[in-house]
């Protein structure tokens, strides 16, 4: 653009949310004084509809060509103030903002101070905005196939759900059946549990053309951009075919038994296994972490089902977005933490529910040490809350309605069975306060504690001494059985999730969401989405309900067939380019090549492959090579205004 | 050593994806840090070329922050983040032959989710700053 700037200023009050704390009328009128502006304005919420026309008028009573808005943080409303000066006939890429909110007005209360400041952000802005250039967005085609990673309910769902808008769906699950933590874990209403419902899920998708279930398959690369990822699964080896009819035979001649996963444990399996009832899909597998490859399974099988000398495929998948659904693990208590491992009687809530689930292994009996426990007691916020040194900051949420609607199980169960429940606080949010009611009703013994309560190993058995701050006496509590309530905590391999995937993850080790109430299921970078207790402790319908989000995020994105991507890629001025090679060699995308011009070697950037981190432009010694939007006069420009008045 | 009005400046460079969004969620957690600091955004802490930071020097910024997200993986772009750091611990070299102390820049990885960090950074070297005093510097030399 070769015409004089002219650029328009717009200061947000954004309510009193900076207005309180920014003298904005002084920011406005101190912005008429600085090169090129045109016009300055105040306004109680730029971003409304009001707001917005303002500016539309505004550009076109003063033909303006550069728009500074001062207010949110980019993030926040960029997108707005770009569709609206679009809408007036401007490039949308001829606009700056300045963030004078999460910047400035929130994080400084001295008034003075922070129109201060704000009043050099807009300075800072406006020597950027004289510089910007229109931009074009750049346009791919977007393929219309989805992977997802994790077949716990929030991937099935997901996966249901994108099929349903007939995309195609590619879903990676790590173990070597569908069905996550629900299929061992949670009630819902009345006797109906996790498993029901994964039982539900795992059905639509086994019927469903549109999904591809890969199980023992993990994400192992992942690269591209939104409509256009590449990822490379690897596919271990199940050892068993499709010919399995689950007769069995070869579990019984198996001579390698290890402790249960799918019953947390409480019970063992052969390393050739059926995982549980409704398992998907319905084959047995080895466990090739512990199988001997003695070969009597192989003896049995009368099915010629079962091959040990099967190898891990590598498969490379194209892609246009990715959902991870990943899920949690519970937390481990470590050995000692209130007695745990030191007395079997001594359980966590994952596994009493495995004793109260009729698939579980004493078939729904409450049997704990050889007996029916008539006296037990819940001990919460185990691993959550700060409790003990090893323990979380965090709440998990669904440990107190979990605990309360087992205390309720076994109570109508066991009527004779004493249920304590010992608490800091009870979270049974939302509908979930019934239970609260109800397990008062059914006289489970609430016990308040503020330090965590001391389990004892005595010679009569367990004992748990504590505290009960609203009576304010010491009391102890003799025992059958202790249960655990333990929280959710980031699997141990999110880590290696997040150095494939380049998500981030809060301080918590939980996946992060692009903005917790605009983006719940977005990741921060584009065309990752995230569902269910990969971003935190959710129960079974939240995560869910957030699979469900997640597939319609994804919907929107690949549904018009193309993507637009920001257009600010590196460009080469060739006349300065000396072809030195440097930015081919830090090109973290392979995006730069020679080619040549006029008979000399120039670096050429490919569009499609360039993602706009300016690496190349930081690096390049002759200043050849730039970024749109952040090229080296505009970011100088915004330096020497940061401290120049 | 300096009077007690002084107040340091200091320009920030951050990413887009890890410190800049630190920022805004100091903001929205309504943490309190001082307002000596000028944040400019770019994408990635790879952007952010040598001679940003000296222009700001010259300038007359009593400090300088280079920000971007933690190695060696949390990059948005793969690897910006180590190449800022190589780069900048080269150029932390080059200001010692200029005289420039040490306190006056600060290369840091703070993640989105690391608003503490940033309040605390801030905190500390406007801190160190007071006690050095506004920056000496030839105009000419940088």
């Amino acid at each position: 653009m070769s015409e004089e700037p002219r650029v328009g200023v717009f200061i947000c009050h954004c309510g009193l949310n900076i207005a309180a704390r920014v003298d904005v009328k002084a920011v406005s009128e101190y912005a008429k004084t600085l090169p090129n502006v045109v016009v300055s304005h105040d306004y109680v919420f730029m971003c409304s509809t009001v707001g917005q026309e303002l500016i539309k008028e505004e550009i076109k009573k003063h033909n303006l060509n550069r728009i500074v808005v001062a207010a949110c943080s980019p993030s926040m409303h960029e997108p707005t103030f770009r569709a609206a000066i679009e809408s007036a006939g401007l490039n949308k890429y001829l606009l700056e903002m300045a963030n004078i909110r999460e910047h400035c007005s929130w994080a400084h209360s001295d008034k003075e101070a922070a129109t201060e400041k704000a009043k050099d952000l807009v300075r800072m802005a406006v020597a950027k905005a004289r510089l910007l250039e229109p931009l074009e967005e750049i346009e791919f085609q977007a393929s219309p196939t989805a992977l997802v990673l994790g077949g716990g309910v929030a991937g099935m769902r997901a996966a249901i759900d994108l099929a349903e808008y007939g995309f195609n769906v590619y879903l990676v699950e790590k173990s070597p059946t569908l069905g996550g933590r629900a299929a061992l874990t949670g009630w819902l209403e009345s006797d109906k549990r996790g498993a029901d419902v994964v039982n539900n899920l795992i059905n639509k998708i086994a019927e469903n053309k549109n999904i591809q279930v890969f199980t023992n398959a993990e994400l192992i690369e992942f690269s591209g951009f939104p409509g256009n990822f590449t990822a490379k699964i690897r596919v271990n080896p199940r050892y068993v075919n499709e010919r399995c009819v689950l007769c069995g035979e070869c579990e019984a001649e198996c001579p390698i038994e290890v402790a249960n996963e799918y019953q947390y444990g409480l019970s063992r399996r052969k390393a050739i296994f059926f995982p549980f009832k409704a398992a998907y899909p319905p084959m047995y597998v080895i466990d090739q972490r512990v199988c001997i490859r003695c070969g009597e399974c192989v003896k049995a099988c009368r099915y010629d089902a079962i091959n040990l000398n099967k190898q891990p495929a590598i498969l490379e998948l194209k892609v246009g977005a990715l959902i991870i659904a990943t899920g949690y693990d519970p937390y481990q208590p470590p050995k000692g933490e209130y007695a745990y491992g030191l007395h079997s009687n001594i359980i966590t809530l994952f596994q009493l529910e495995r004793l109260l689930d009729k698939d579980g292994p004493t078939q729904g009996k409450l049997i704990i040490g050889g007996s029916i426990p008539r006296r037990i007691a819940f001990i919460l916020c185990v691993g959550s809350r700060n409790t003990t040194p090893n323990s979380r900051n965090y709440c998990s949420r669904m440990c107190c309605t979990s605990t309360l609607t087992n205390a309720i199980k076994i109570k109508e169960r066991y009527p004779s069975t004493d249920v304590y429940v010992l608490y800091q606080d009870i979270n049974t949010y939302g509908n979930d306060e019934s239970l609260y009611e109800q397990a008062g009703e059914k006289l489970v013994k609430f016990v308040k504690f503020e330090d965590p309560p001391v389990v004892d190993i005595g010679p009569e058995g367990l004992v748990i001494e504590v505290r009960e701050v609203t009576i304010q006496e010491d009391i102890s509590i003799p025992v059958d059985a202790i249960v655990l309530s333990v929280g959710m905590v980031p699997r141990r391999d999110v880590t290696d999730l997040i150095s494939i995937t380049r998500v981030s993850c809060g301080s918590e080790g939980f996946l992060r969401e692009a903005h917790l109430k605009l983006n719940p299921v977005e990741a921060p970078t584009s065309g990752i989405f995230l569902a269910g207790a990969v971003t935190g402790p959710k129960n079974i319908i939240e995560s869910i309900r957030a699979g469900s989000a997640s597939a319609s995020k994804v919907a929107a994105l690949l549904s018009k067939g193309k993507v637009k991507a920001e257009p600010f890629t590196a460009i080469v001025n060739e006349e300065r380019c000396s072809g030195c090679r440097i930015c081919i060699g830090i090109c973290p995308y392979k995006a730069i090549t020679l080619r040549e011009v006029d008979g000399r070697k120039v670096a050429y950037v490919e569009k499609a492959l360039c993602m706009g981190c300016g690496t190349c432009s930081a690096t390049c010694p002759s200043g050849a090579m730039q970024q749109y939007s952040f090229k080296d006069r505009q970011i100088i420009e915004q330096t020497i205004a940061a401290i120049r008045r | 050593m300096s009077d007690n009005n002084y107040e340091p400046r200091i320009v920030v460079f951050a990413c887009n994806w890890c410190t800049y969004a630190a920022v805004d969620l100091a903001g929205t957690s309504r943490m309190q840090y001082p307002p000596n600091v000028r944040v400019i955004r770019v994408m990635c802490s790879g952007r952010i070329d040598p001679q940003f930071v000296l222009t700001a020097f010259k300038q007359g910024a009593d400090g300088v922050i280079v920000a971007g997200c933690h190695p060696p993986s949390d990059c948005h772009y793969i690897s910006g983040n180590i190449k800022a750091l190589r780069r900048y611990t080269l150029f932390r070299r080059l200001l010692d032959e200029l005289g420039i102390e040490k306190e006056r820049f600060r290369l840091e990885w703070i993640s989105a989710s690391e608003a503490n960090k940033w309040v605390k950074v801030v905190n500390e070297m406007v801190e160190d700053l007071k006690r050095l005093g506004p920056i000496k510097i030839e105009v000419g030399v940088v």
